[in-house]
């Protein structure tokens, strides 16, 4: 994966809410699991599941499966220079381009 | 090695209205930054405040969307503190319905290291006309 796919995954990644939540969960402790995820929010396991899944994909979580559980815990580095650079520069000019959009409406 | 983002819109407006989006700064502190003061031609002295990033730069190229075709094309570097500068190109087109607007920011690294110091945005380290220069040279 090159650097904008990279930057393309982890975007698509954090696009939604829920998953950013769980993502500020994780981030908190060493690990965790779906089941202790999804009985503190207010999200079914399998949908969980399903968030931390995209959010592994993207490289933001690593997975370890221990007995019946997954462990996830945050990626220490998940991104590199560029792509950090990239995510920051590229989320700036979205939302220049959507004032600048929103001030030249008739 | 260039780092670089791109995006591209369509704005329901003529390319000269979104030129003049683009360049006057009353207008450019409604969506580029809070404040901005642009000295409008080739090497002119830029400024961008936002909130309490302020960043320095420079103009590189002024070509308002001419006739009949409506191209027109800005260019100018940025940095803030302690950043490597970088480029931004805005490039109108006319679209069906308005115009299409085309960002491209690059950081073009290798360059700036063959430009050599001053990479960065700090007070009085941002490069001067020969850098400027080198720099225009280079980036064609």
């Amino acid at each position: 994966m090159d650097a904008t796919d990279q930057a393309g995954a982890v975007f698509g990644a954090l696009s939604d809410p829920t998953r950013r939540r769980l993502l500020a969960a994780i981030a908190g402790r060493p690990t965790a699991t779906a089941t202790e995820l999804a009985s503190e929010l207010p999200i079914s396991r399998q949908a969980v599941i399903k968030h931390l899944s995209a959010l592994a994909d993207a490289g933001l979580l690593d997975r370890r499966r221990t007995g019946r559980e997954v462990h996830y815990r945050v990626t220490p580095a998940p991104l590199s220079d560029a792509v950090s650079w990239m995510a920051e520069v590229g989320g700036q000019w979205d939302d220049r381009l959507a004032a600048l959009k929103k001030g030249l409406q008739p | 090695m260039t780092d670089r983002i791109e995006r591209e819109l369509e704005l329901p407006s003529p390319s000269d209205e979104v030129w003049e989006a683009l360049t006057d700064p009353e207008r450019l502190a409604g969506w580029l930054a809070d404040e901005v003061s642009f000295d409008l031609r080739p090497g002119g002295d830029a400024s961008f405040r936002d909130g309490d990033t302020v960043r320095r730069g420079w103009v590189e190229e002024v070509s308002p969307p001419d006739r009949p075709a409506g191209v027109g094309r800005l260019a100018f570097w940025w940095a803030s503190d302690d950043e490597p500068a970088s480029r931004v190109e805005l490039t109108l087109e006319p679209a069906p319905g308005g115009t299409r607007l085309r960002v491209v920011e690059s950081r073009p690294l290798e360059l700036l290291d063959a430009i050599g110091s001053p990479l960065f945005g700090s007070g009085s380290a941002w490069p001067g006309p020969q850098a400027r220069s080198r720099a225009l040279v280079a980036s064609r």
